[in-house]
């Protein structure tokens, strides 16, 4: 539409009232499918049971999740609109949290919360005179595995990611070792373990190793959902990982801003991800500084 | 105080299969062209598009292919049931089916386990397969 001509400037939002509004609740607690008769509801119960097949295919489970848990807690720390800021997350209230359903404890979920997103895209040209340095949209993918959750045979990969990754890569003219840090859809620990996999920064079941050591924590080499992410900011559906991008590559992000305040790489490259129902859909969107 | 149960909500396409629960028979529809045992039900065979339809009986035997444990009731009808086991079983025949495991602790169990066909009669209507490991 910006192409054509047809506007200059649109704006992608998302508002719910997740905490007092009905929306959230019918996404956890659905009741109208013949699966609520064996007390299976939504998205909580439906990624547990793809979290238990990664685990039974690659995944250390909570060994790995817990670095995820607790580095984007680590973030969450440094950015006062985030709903965990003042909560620092030890390996012990990791463990300690109550069991919601297996294998996930409480911090392996996202926030349920109120509130908003919105970016504004518009052409490369009509941003030069705006304000703020803007991002730039260098590549994009999509891939959408399946609709029929129930027969899911790729809840442990590859998931759409691999293929949707490959696609943003290519676009972009890029590879995996030009991106400077990720946002990335993270409704549970466990969809961050996956799809980072699919997208390739580590091999088939290496994922622990890989997060270990404070690797996507502030001074890490790939900072990962620097703003505490769905799991420790708040849950805005493709809008927390994107609109984080967008802010640290316009350098607006305060005391978590990736580069020498955070001593992480200054970033010029920032990969993102969106998924859908339960590892369904994917998109992978890569940004970089305009 | 008793809650009340929530039962399954047949349409059209799967009440054959609610039927077959009833009489604690484990019906699928095969395709009449390429064998393909489907669910969940549908008018063409996701394999071939065939219409030719018929319904079968499965075994009641499979494997786990993954399962979770509720420790939370979502709804007040699970409350004292906690902790309870939901899985999906990916049966001998092929089709994958949502369902509750029983009759061994939750630490016990582990994918890929052989499991067996239990009937459990919620109601006068409705009898849920549920899985026991053997
Ligand atoms: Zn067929």
């Amino acid at each position: 539409m910006l192409d054509a001509g047809i506007c200059n400037y649109v704006v992608i939002s998302y508002g719910h009232s997740g905490l007092w509004g009905g929306g959230m609740r019918q996404l956890l607690f659905n009741t109208r499918a013949s699966e609520a008769a064996f007390g299976h509801f939504g998205a909580v119960g439906r990624y547990a049971l793809a979290a238990r097949r990664g685990m039974h295919a690659f995944s250390r489970g909570p060994d790995t999740w817990k670095h995820i848990a607790m580095g984007q807690r680590k973030w969450a720390n440094l950015n006062p609109a985030a709903i965990m800021h003042a909560k620092p997350m030890s390996e012990e209230d990791y463990y300690g949290a109550p069991l919601v359903v297996e294998p996930f404890r409480l911090f392996d979920n996202c926030q349920m919360n109120d509130g908003g997103r919105a970016i504004i895209v518009t052409s490369a040209e009509r941003a030069k005179d705006l304000k703020h340095r803007p991002a730039l949209i260098m590549g994009m993918g999509l891939d959408n595995p399946c609709n029929e959750i129930a027969q899911a045979q790729y809840t442990a990969g590859p998931t759409g990611a691999k293929k949707a990754g490959r696609a943003a890569l290519e676009m972009a003219g890029i590879g995996l070792a030009d991106i400077d840090a990720c946002q990335i859809y993270d409704c549970f620990t466990y969809t961050v373990e996956v799809t980072l996999q699919d997208y390739g920064f580590f091999g088939y079941g290496e994922g622990k190793d890989w997060f270990k050591g404070g690797t996507i924590e502030p001074g890490g080499r790939m900072p990962v959902n620097t703003s505490g992410g769905q799991l420790s900011e708040a849950y805005f559906m493709g809008l927390t990982p994107i609109s984080e991008a967008v802010m640290q590559l316009m350098g607006r992000c305060g005391p978590r801003q990736l580069g020498p305040k955070t001593q992480t790489k200054e970033p010029q490259i920032i990969l993102c991800s969106d998924n859908g129902g339960t590892l369904q859909s994917h998109a992978c969107l890569i940004f970089r500084r305009g | 105080m008793s809650v009340e149960k929530i039962l399954p909500t047949p349409d059209a396409d799967s009440k054959p299969f609610w039927d077959g629960c009833r009489e604690h028979r484990l019906k699928f529809q095969q395709c009449g062209v390429c064998g393909e045992v489907r669910w969940p039900p549908s008018i063409l065979c996701p394999q071939c598009h065939s219409q030719n339809t018929r319904w079968m009986e499965a075994s009641g035997r499979g494997t786990i292919y993954t399962f979770a444990v509720y420790h939370q009731a979502f709804h007040p009808a699970f409350k004292g049931k906690l902790p309870y086991v939901v899985a999906v079983v990916k049966l001998d025949e092929g089709p994958m089916l949502l369902t509750n495991l029983v009759g061994r602790p939750p630490d016990s169990l582990a994918c890929e386990m052989p499991v067996q066909v239990e009937w459990d009669d919620i109601s006068e209507e409705y009898s849920l397969p549920k899985f026991r490991p053997i």
